[in-house]
């Protein structure tokens, strides 16, 4: 790790000391935890120094993704989504809405992105939310679930359709006609702040509208979503790594028919292959991570394939942690127990499994006759 | 393979034919200049991506906000234009 991540690295750690699992049976961060790695420019990482952030690459910020992960779902959780909404910005702002908004998410302002809808999950070309240029201004209706992070974010990026194609609105929270409301009791990130958006008539600046808006809705979600799914990648690994160091330190000192649980054959190959699924991920992470800051032509394909491995491997690796400390991690809180179902959640957002497997098929049917390198 | 009418720009050509060899390679299908490449039979989305990306990395530009439409990666020809248009001296815009 280089210096300027290990030292980040460490400060979390301090920051979160063993605060995760109150967080998580809470179901709330510490809003103040939030700024401050906002503030330092770390919910972020990647945004260009050019613009007041770290700049730093996806390789190191990879690194630092997995780290906060291993010790915080819900903190990682976060961390993606402000990082998706300033790649967002970035890469679909013009340069005087760049120059507007990313100095503001590099230095404690925060901010979410808004894709699924009722009727609008895997499939986002149904979304109906929808926003129109009504004289000088915008005016945005619509209604959004799931919003990963809205909770704690003063901006809300909004993917609507804009008339043939698509656009995304950059929304203030505290907007009229703008309501934010909880997702009660998730499944896993508890205190990742999911919520619903509520959108009603809200009038909005032309400046609002990321690019001049009218763009292909599926470029719009592809780009987005190519940060999310990387930073989620890099989470699992993080997940994964809890759960070696949780499973490993368990199965070296718990002793059962008189000798420890890890020289018992069957809970060995536990161990195997949750080490095996870490060093996989991972691998698959750093191809990605290698590819975006390459700007390789491969990018996409490497994202789906690293957010497909990884959280799959999170996902069985922290059914088998919990199997090897067994009723010593069965207890909501404890890392085993968070890592089981925020990984669960892992395989179901930034595209579900079944999106992943479908998209690497059709990258397999396309593209591998065409060339192998 | 016969060049257009509209933008017979000599540079503009070179990418022309750089960017056919690419979606050869990509694709295992030949492409004219002026086909829709993600029409009917055509390419995935997620392709359009990977386009962007291979064009910011093999001509030095940034294709970012309002230059991200259909539009400009719809053709060979337009994908030219586009890198054309691009080519010119731009303000900022920082890489991933």
């Amino acid at each position: 790790m280089r210096e300027p991540v290990a030292a980040a690295a460490s400060a979390v750690t301090e920051l979160v000391g063993d605060r995760a699992s109150g967080w998580d049976r809470a179901g709330r961060l510490p809003e103040d935890l939030v700024r401050k790695l906002g503030a330092a420019g770390q919910l972020a990482a990647q945004i260009p120094t050019s613009y007041g952030g770290p700049g730093w690459s996806s390789a190191d910020n990879g690194e630092f993704t997995a780290h906060v992960g291993s010790l915080c779902g819900s903190l990682r959780s976060v961390m993606t989504s402000q990082g998706m909404a300033a790649w967002t910005v970035e890469r679909l702002g013009d340069p005087a809405q760049a120059a507007e908004l990313l100095p503001r998410l590099a230095s404690g302002g925060t901010a979410a992105v808004a894709f699924s809808e009722p009727q609008a999950g895997s499939d986002l070309s149904a979304i109906e939310t929808t926003v129109t240029v009504d004289g000088d201004t915008l005016l945005l209706s619509g209604h959004k679930k799931w919003v990963t992070a809205a909770d704690y974010a003063d901006l809300i990026l909004v993917v609507a359709r804009m008339d043939e194609g698509g656009a995304v609105v950059v929304v203030d929270r505290t907007a009229p006609g703008v309501r934010v409301r909880r997702v009660a009791d998730p499944l896993g990130c508890r205190a990742a702040g999911h919520a619903e958006v509520l959108l009603d008539d809200v009038r909005l600046p032309l400046t609002r509208l990321l690019g001049g808006g009218r763009q292909p809705l599926s470029l719009l979600v592809t780009t987005a979503l190519a940060y999310g799914r990387i930073s989620v990648a890099w989470g699992c690994v993080g997940i994964l790594r809890a759960c070696v160091a949780a499973a490993v330190e368990h199965a070296g000192s718990r002793h059962q028919f008189g000798r420890p649980l890890g020289r018992h054959q069957l809970v060995a190959r536990h161990l195997a292959d949750l080490w095996t699924a870490e060093q996989v991920s991972t691998r698959a992470c750093e191809h990605a991570s290698r590819c975006w800051d390459d700007n390789d032509a491969g990018l996409v394909p490497a994202i789906v394939l690293a957010k497909y491995v990884s959280a799959a491997h999170a996902a069985k690796g922290a059914a088998a942690a919990v199997q090897v400390l067994a009723s010593a991690g069965a207890q909501d809180g404890h890392v085993v127990a968070r890592a089981y179902r925020d990984a669960k959640l892992m395989e179901i957002i930034e595209g579900s499994n079944e999106v992943c497997q479908l998209i690497l098929a059709d990258h397999a049917l396309h593209a591998v006759t065409g060339s192998r390198t | 393979m016969t060049t257009s009418s509209d933008q017979p720009v000599p540079e503009s050509s070179a990418v022309q034919t750089e960017m056919l060899g690419f979606l050869a390679k990509r694709t295992g299908t030949t492409w004219a200049t002026d086909a829709d490449v993600f029409g009917s039979g055509g390419l995935s989305s997620l392709f359009a991506m990977e386009l962007v990306v291979h064009l910011e990395k093999s001509y030095g530009i940034a294709i970012r906000g309002a230059d991200l439409r259909m539009e400009n990666f719809r053709t060979v020809r337009r994908m030219a234009a586009l890198v054309e248009r691009l080519r010119q001296p731009a303000p900022g815009g920082s890489g991933a």
